[in-house]
């Protein structure tokens, strides 16, 4: 992303035949997740917020982007996960659920990987209890340091997010 | 989704579906002509069968077969009526106001050539025939008492000479016009003496003179019917256009008139045939408007709404600068500019919203042909009187309020208005009145649908809930009469079978009362029994824009609509007492039920009880005060909706951007009404059985 620019867009690598998957993994709570590329529409600094009262606690609010309204999900509230050291909000990232563009809170955007189908543990053939909206996780190198790994949690972004309330 | 052949498949529906109305609404002037026993306009019916003439063109492209040979059969129907060989009347007119219904559900059809649709359609042309075919009787032909001569008479076509005898046979003048006319501009010029010509007289035909005239000009020859004295028809043409002279009624048998000399073959081609001028009128009337998909409006709005934030973007750049000597001038300059940017936008904004506004006689016209429908199913006889057709609101409510709407006027039709015995047994005069009357209203629009029909028993309305268990006995003590009446919106409260015994309504009332709320409206209803029933529907006159009260609550921004707003008053915590446990202020004497929002939306930091405010809001015939921190302004805000993850959240009619992407929650009023009010009323009752 560039330095200063209010607004950079993804686009998603559709050009490419090879076997890889462009994930963005973004750093919100305590932990890392992984969006599939092609469904992330853009990402934004965070614009204001407004609360919306009585709606669920797993909605921050609402922000407004080109002139639509888009309700803003914060994570770790979503999947039940504890949050031991709550990051300020840094970006936002728009996703396409199908019938709405949803805004997902996160503290950065790590990086994009490109993974090869070896580097993803699918939640199928792990024994842990996972949600269904967790595809598996991945190990990138972290930025860090050299040969260090993270570990970045891969979610099915309509599972997740598609039809809310 | 952009398929081009579905563009013009759209573009098809949309022409025939605007052909539809205005053929329904001339239907409508055919009717009320009939029904006052005047002679049927000839430029109305001329003016029909151009709707029909043009709906069957544009059927037969797009192969919507059944519409086209319905549309064919009626092209013949109305050209009999516009020749005189047949004659208005009641199963006529039946007959053409089914069209309107046919075409409107063989449009809706997925499959423009449904074989199913085949025996109706065939039905329908069988019953069209058959009420075409009353041949006038002629007693002599009034034609031969005028001098207007043989060559002259041998060209007119035979409407042309149908509408000459309707002229002699009504008592009028012929006259013939001579008039000098440039080559260059002669439909345009011919059309302008139409308009002038037509509140005095009718042109029956025009042909060259063959005298007068050059390669520039020619002389043309108008045969006149006119009402108007000849002196005064002189007055008027002569000098403008030429010459004005009689032509008189003889006795004896026609000579041939000296000036006018016969047509060679050649110029036929200037002699207007009915199918040509009417391909002509079509095109024409299209020709400066267009039709744009509403949403394509909104995409420009939200542009507008970028540009709003790029010009707050260019402010903050600008405010860096600030302070600096070096710059002085640009920056005085740049303030000039970015005003006169603001000025532009704004009224951009206005201009978009507009182009939305549609008069809402559009579905007038649709009410009035359910009128006559409904008026004929049940035998009574309704006059719908409508004041205010002109009055205009957004597209899209416009839209939204045809069924409601719709679903009022029956009513008060099919259970309002009384039969014509008992209206005449009731001293009654015979012919029930629907008024239909369209307001603004501040920034609103205040619609009413009233009747002069038997009423509504409250009474009977509030047993009726008690049996339906919508209602404990012990609370329906307590209503008044008003509350009574209010019953009729209550869901499950009657049924479709059920009405006729309750002297009233309450056929899917609460349904429209939902779709109004939906809209952010409100609807009322006022009745007397034995005198009538009045519905008032009252809507903001857009949905896109509205203005809107902007408060703090807890240091958040909200926006009320404006609409809902009576008035703020400082609120006075020792003032306020509790009923019921319900908090309540009295203001003027009168007491307030009152809702703290802080408290019912459950935000922290709201202000001490001091300095705060009370909105006093009012829906239909109901009062709320909402208690807030702080009245920030007074705006024109956009709402936006919450999008489907948030839609179930109660109170919130969507949100505002009140510009630099700050958003205010916008403040469902009706909602929260309904939220106090329903809660209200479950309270005494759940005490009464305790």
């Amino acid at each position: 992303m560039t330095a200063g620019a209010q607004r950079a867009t993804l686009v998603p690598d559709q050009a490419s035949e090879d076997t890889t998957i462009p994930v963005l993994a973004v750093l919100a709570g305590s932990e890392t997740y992984g969006f599939p590329l092609s469904a992330v529409r853009e990402i934004l600094m965070p614009p204001p917020l407004t609360e919306v009262p009585r709606s669920a606690k797993h909605f921050l609010g609402v922000i407004a982007v080109r002139g639509e309204i888009i309700t803003l999900v914060d994570l770790p509230t979503l999947l039940n996960l504890e949050v031991l050291d709550p990051q300020p909000l840094g970006r936002v990232i728009l996703v396409d659920v199908g019938e709405e563009l949803i805004g997902v809170a996160v503290h950065r955007v790590v990086q994009v990987s490109q993974l090869q189908p070896d580097q993803i543990e699918y939640a199928s053939t792990m024994s842990a209890d996972l949600s269904e909206c967790v595809l598996g996780v991945a190990r990138i190198p972290s930025e860090s340091s050299g040969n260090a790994e993270e570990m970045v949690i891969l979610v099915d972004p309509g599972a997740l997010l598609g039809g809310l309330t | 989704m952009s398929d081009p052949r579905d563009n013009v498949q759209q573009e098809f529906l949309a022409e025939a579906q605007e052909l539809v109305e205005a053929l329904s609404r001339d239907l409508l002037l055919l009717d009320e002509a009939h029904q006052r026993a005047e002679l049927p306009d000839s430029s109305l019916i001329n003016e029909i069968f151009r709707s029909v003439h043009t709906l069957k063109g544009i059927a037969g492209m797009f192969g919507y077969k059944h519409v086209g040979t319905i549309a064919h059969a009626l092209e013949d129907l109305l050209d009999d009526l516009r020749l005189g060989r047949t004659n208005i009347g009641d199963p006529l007119l039946d007959v053409l106001f089914d069209s309107v219904e046919r075409f409107q559900r063989l449009l809706a059809l997925e499959d423009p050539e449904a074989p199913e649709e085949a025996p109706g359609v065939d039905a329908y042309v069988a019953a069209v025939r058959s009420v075409g075919t009353q041949p006038e009787v002629e007693d002599g032909d009034p034609l031969h008492h005028y001098a207007i001569g043989q060559a002259v008479l041998s060209v007119l076509t035979e409407y042309e000479e149908h509408r000459l005898r309707a002229c002699i046979r009504e008592g009028m003048q012929l006259y013939r016009l001579r008039a000098t006319f440039d080559l260059t501009a002669i439909d345009d010029s011919i059309e302008a003496l139409r308009d002038v010509v037509n509140d005095d007289a009718e042109i029956i035909t025009y042909l060259p003179s063959l005298e007068g005239g050059n390669d520039e000009s020619i002389e043309l020859v108008v045969l006149l019917a006119s009402r108007v004295p000849e002196p005064e028809l002189k007055a008027h043409f002569e000098g403008r256009y030429g010459t004005v002279e009689a032509i008189e009624e003889q006795k004896h048998l026609p000579t041939t008139p000296p000036n006018l000399t016969s047509i060679p073959p050649g110029s036929q081609s200037l002699l207007p045939q009915p199918e040509d001028e009417m391909g002509q009128a079509s095109l024409r009337s299209v020709a400066n408007s267009v039709r744009v998909d509403i949403r394509k409006l909104d995409d420009l709005m939200n542009v507008v709404g970028e540009l709003a934030l790029v010009r707050t973007a260019v402010d903050r750049a600008v405010a860096e600068l600030d302070g600096d000597p070096k710059h002085r001038h640009s920056l005085r300059e740049l303030d000039r500019l970015g005003r006169g940017f603001e000025r532009q936008l704004s009224e951009l904004r206005t201009r978009i919203l507009d182009v939305r506004m549609v008069p809402l006689g559009q579905i007038f016209s649709k009410f009035a042909r359910i009128v006559r429908q409904a008026a004929r199913e049940h035998d009574k006889q309704v006059r719908l009187v409508v004041t205010g057709a002109n009055t205009e609101m957004d597209k899209l409510i416009v839209e939204e309020l045809a069924d409601p709407m719709m679903h009022l006027v029956r009513n008060a039709v099919d259970h309002g208005i009384e039969s014509v015995e008992t209206r005449m047994r009731l001293a009654k005069p015979a012919e029930g009145t629907l008024a239909l009357n369209a307001y603004h209203k501040g920034r609103n629009v205040v619609i009413e649908v009233e009747d002069d029909g038997g009423g509504m028993n409250p009474q009977k309305l509030r047993d009726r809930a008690v049996s339906r268990g919508l209602l404990t006995a012990e609370a329906s003590q307590d209503l008044t009469r008003q509350d009574m009446l209010n019953l009729v919106f209550l869901p499950g409260l009657s049924t479709n079978t059920e009405v006729t015994d309750l002297s009233g309504r309450g056929v899917g009332m609460d349904v429209v009362k939902t779709n109004i709320l939906r809209m952010g409206g409100v609807v009322s209803i006022a009745s007397e029994q034995g005198i009538g029933t009045k519905i008032t529907v009252t809507l903001p006159i857009t949905l896109a824009i509205i203005r809107a009260l902007i408060v703090t609550v807890g240091a958040r921004l909200f926006a009320l609509p404006i609409s809902a707003v009576r008035e703020a008053i400082p609120f006075a915590p020792q003032d306020v007492r509790t009923i019921q446990g319900r908090k309540v202020i009295t203001i003027r004497g009168e007491t307030l039920p009152i809702c703290d929002l802080a408290r019912l939306f459950g935000l922290r930091g709201a202000k001490q009880q001091e300095s705060r405010f009370v909105i006093v809001c009012e829906m239909g015939n109901r009062e709320l005060g909402f208690v807030v921190d702080e009245l920030v302004a007074q705006e024109d805000v956009i709402t936006k909706s919450l999008g489907p993850t948030l839609s179930s959240v109660r109170g919130f009619a969507g949100a505002a951007d009140l510009g630099d992407q700050k958003l205010a929650l916008v403040l469902d009023a009706p909602a929260l009404f309904s939220e106090y009010f329903e809660g209200a009323e479950a309270r005494p009752s759940a005490e009464a059985r305790a």
